[in-house]
């Protein structure tokens, strides 16, 4: 499919065969931005929308962050729940013991995050397939444990809180626009990145790992560095995101944090039901997800416990059997239907 | 002394669990190379199937075996007709697919009972037996016994029989398998039934033990993937083994260190296998790129 279109595009312009760059492809980023942002300020007066949208556009954020090393790299990673957590608890604590805004210690939140997910996945990234998905998991529950035990740094089983103190030098605000605008900031930066790393050399060296490791590795790529790379770009989004997470929600435990369901499979299901390795995948799924887990919950939730995860995980396993490219890989389709 | 007696009792005992609850997984992730996440809802499943018959027929957790295992074949035969199959050349949608069963299992249980926490009472748990000095409940012995019985059963059915002999075949090399006249698609589904019936007997077999909930799966999976990978994929003999690695270490670390880090310190032991020695203990070198090297 994909092949006949550039064969028939170099037969027909063979001196112009369009290359897409970072630069080609920014306008239609920012269109993409722009469009959020227009729908936050459809919905600026609705104060349940925004909310719904705020943690839509959060996670947006997140499972484009996971969908670098986990889509374009092909590496299931369960692990960014842990990732998400450090950075969760390094901008809480910087703020709550240092004093530092959280808008600088968003900063050191994805540093720590990138240097922890490299240290972790270093000697893991030797797995393949299954077997690095179940070492990452089991990274989490390590991390579940030693979180619940250090309480001088996650407040233990008890959780930890962040006072209610209004100003924008604390990232606590009063509506719900402000951070529906932050999170909207997020995913910007979320998709920049995103684009930026699948039109450089990383984006090609993670995808040709991902199609074939030891022909990746024939053709001179360093398959440890790029994978490493690649983890520690994602894993540092992630950590911002944690960051984030934990300034709007003021209040956690690590078991909230370092759940599978409502983070680390949550990433990796909203990138499918978007579309695996593509670059607007992970959002749509997000606008598509998290609004409809929502409206289940308050549809179905009353009546039925775990109502709406029974839809949710029944999408997860329709998707994973029919629909494997995600919405973008379905739109695409049905758009090369309609040009024939 | 006695106090290592006991510790060693103890993980021994829950060896014996975790060897049970695991050796449903040996066979359809060891043997068969299907990542299944859902296989703790496959012993959730069982238990809740026990508790259905005992309160439906009044019978003993130890009877409802004959009723709850070939309900479970089915179950985990149709799931693998109608989900794994078309995805078994795709490990990663393995992982998406058996995880949304996971929630979806676990989830459906629980809008069903509501989230009551039932329990199973068995005559034979309020009994127990004092082994050199260590008081041992029946019910966590009869649950080693079993996981010893079932261990050297499914090692000989494998070994030996035909049907066993066709699952190491097609397990080795399916196209090989099927030129020698195995109906490869029929053992797969024979297999992921005979280990969905299994996670069933444990979770028969561990319904006097723990009280039911439905969130219960999720936490034997992760270490039913310890024992499994520890002991050796696709050895019967590690996945015993494994199990009381796995139950060992937990009681040392828990009793020794502290109680709240025997889950870091087991899967952390776990993952630095998984790194060393990825084949496991007592698997043979490269049995961890079965199934994965190329189609």
């Amino acid at each position: 499919m994909a092949s006949d279109t550039v064969a028939s595009a170099v037969r027909s312009r063979p001196a112009a065969l369009p290359v897409k760059t970072f630069l080609s492809e920014l306008p239609l980023a920012v269109l993409a931005v722009a469009m959020l942002g227009g729908l936050v300020a459809l919905y600026s007066g609705d104060t349940f929308t925004l909310n719904t949208l705020a943690t839509a556009l959060l996670f947006a954020g997140l499972s484009s962050a996971w969908n670098i090393i986990g889509g374009f790299g092909g590496q299931f990673s369960l692990a960014h729940s842990v990732f998400f957590a450090v950075g969760a608890y390094t901008t809480a604590n910087l703020y709550l013991k240092a004093g530092l805004s959280p808008w600088f210690g968003l900063l050191p939140a994805a540093a720590l995050a990138a240097a922890v997910a490299c240290l972790l996945s270093w000697p893991v990234f030797r797995l393949r397939g299954p077997f690095f998905a179940i070492a990452t998991m089991a990274f989490t529950e390590v991390a579940l444990a030693l979180g619940n035990y250090m309480e001088w740094l996650t407040g233990g089983t008890r959780g930890m809180s962040i006072p209610f103190r209004l100003g924008f030098g604390n990232m606590i605000f009063r509506d719900r626009l402000s951070y529906a605008m932050l999170m909207l900031g997020y995913t910007a930066l979320c998709l920049l990145v995103v684009l930026a790393v699948n039109r450089s050399r990383l984006g090609y060296y993670l995808q040709a790992v991902r199609d074939n490791e030891q022909a990746a590795r024939a053709a001179g790529i360093s398959v440890l560095r790029v994978k490493l790379t690649g983890m520690a770009v994602s894993a540092a989004l992630t950590g911002i995101g944690g960051g984030l997470f934990f300034m709007q929600v003021r209040v956690a435990d690590p078991a909230a944090l370092l759940s599978l369901f409502d983070f680390g499979v949550k990433f990796a299901l909203i990138a499918l039901i978007g579309g695996l390795g593509t670059i607007y995948g992970p959002i749509l799924g997000a606008l598509v997800v998290i609004p409809l887990e929502g409206w289940l919950r308050a549809t179905l939730g009353g009546m039925l416990p775990g109502a709406n995860l029974i839809v949710l995980s029944l999408c997860l396993i329709l998707a994973s059997l029919f629909m494997k490219q995600g919405i973008v890989g379905a739109l695409s389709a049905g758009l090369r239907r309609i040009r024939r | 002394m006695t106090d290592l007696a006991n510790v060693i009792a103890v993980g021994i005992l829950l060896g014996g669990i975790y060897a049970l609850v695991s050796v449903g997984l040996n066979l359809i992730f060891g043997v068969i190379r299907i990542v299944n996440f859902a296989q703790g809802e496959f012993v959730m499943l069982g238990m809740y199937g026990t508790y259905a018959v005992y309160n439906l027929l009044h019978l003993d957790p130890y009877v409802a075996v004959l009723l709850v295992l070939p309900v479970l074949f089915v179950v985990g035969a149709v799931i693998q007709r109608l989900i794994l199959a078309p995805l078994r050349t795709e490990p990663s949608m393995q992982i998406f697919a058996t995880f949304g069963l996971l929630m979806l299992l676990e989830n459906v249980v629980l809008a069903v009972t509501r989230g009551t926490a039932y329990s199973v009472p068995s005559p034979l748990a309020e009994v127990s037996v004092a082994i050199l000095g260590a008081q041992i409940g029946l019910v966590r012995l009869l649950a080693l016994v079993a996981a010893t019985v079932v261990a050297v059963a499914l090692g000989v059915f494998l070994k030996r029989s035909m049907l066993g002999r066709a699952i190491r075949a097609v397990a080795q090399d399916r196209n090989a398998a099927r030129l020698v006249g195995i109906d490869v698609d029929r053992i797969y589904m024979l297999t992921f039934g005979i280990g969905t019936a299994l996670a069933g007997l444990a979770g028969c077999l561990l319904t006097p033990i723990y009280s039911l909930s439905p969130q219960i799966g999720t936490n034997f999976i992760l270490p039913a993937f310890a024992v499994v990978v520890l002991g050796g994929l696709g050895s019967v003999l590690g996945a015993y083994v494994g199990g009381f690695i796995v139950g060992l270490t937990e009681s040392f670390a828990g009793y020794y260190l502290d109680p709240a880090l025997k889950h870091a310190v087991l899967f952390a032991v776990f993952i630095a296998v998984l790194i060393v020695r990825p084949s496991g203990l007592l698997g043979q070198v490269g049995a961890e790129e079965v199934g994965l090297r190329g189609e």
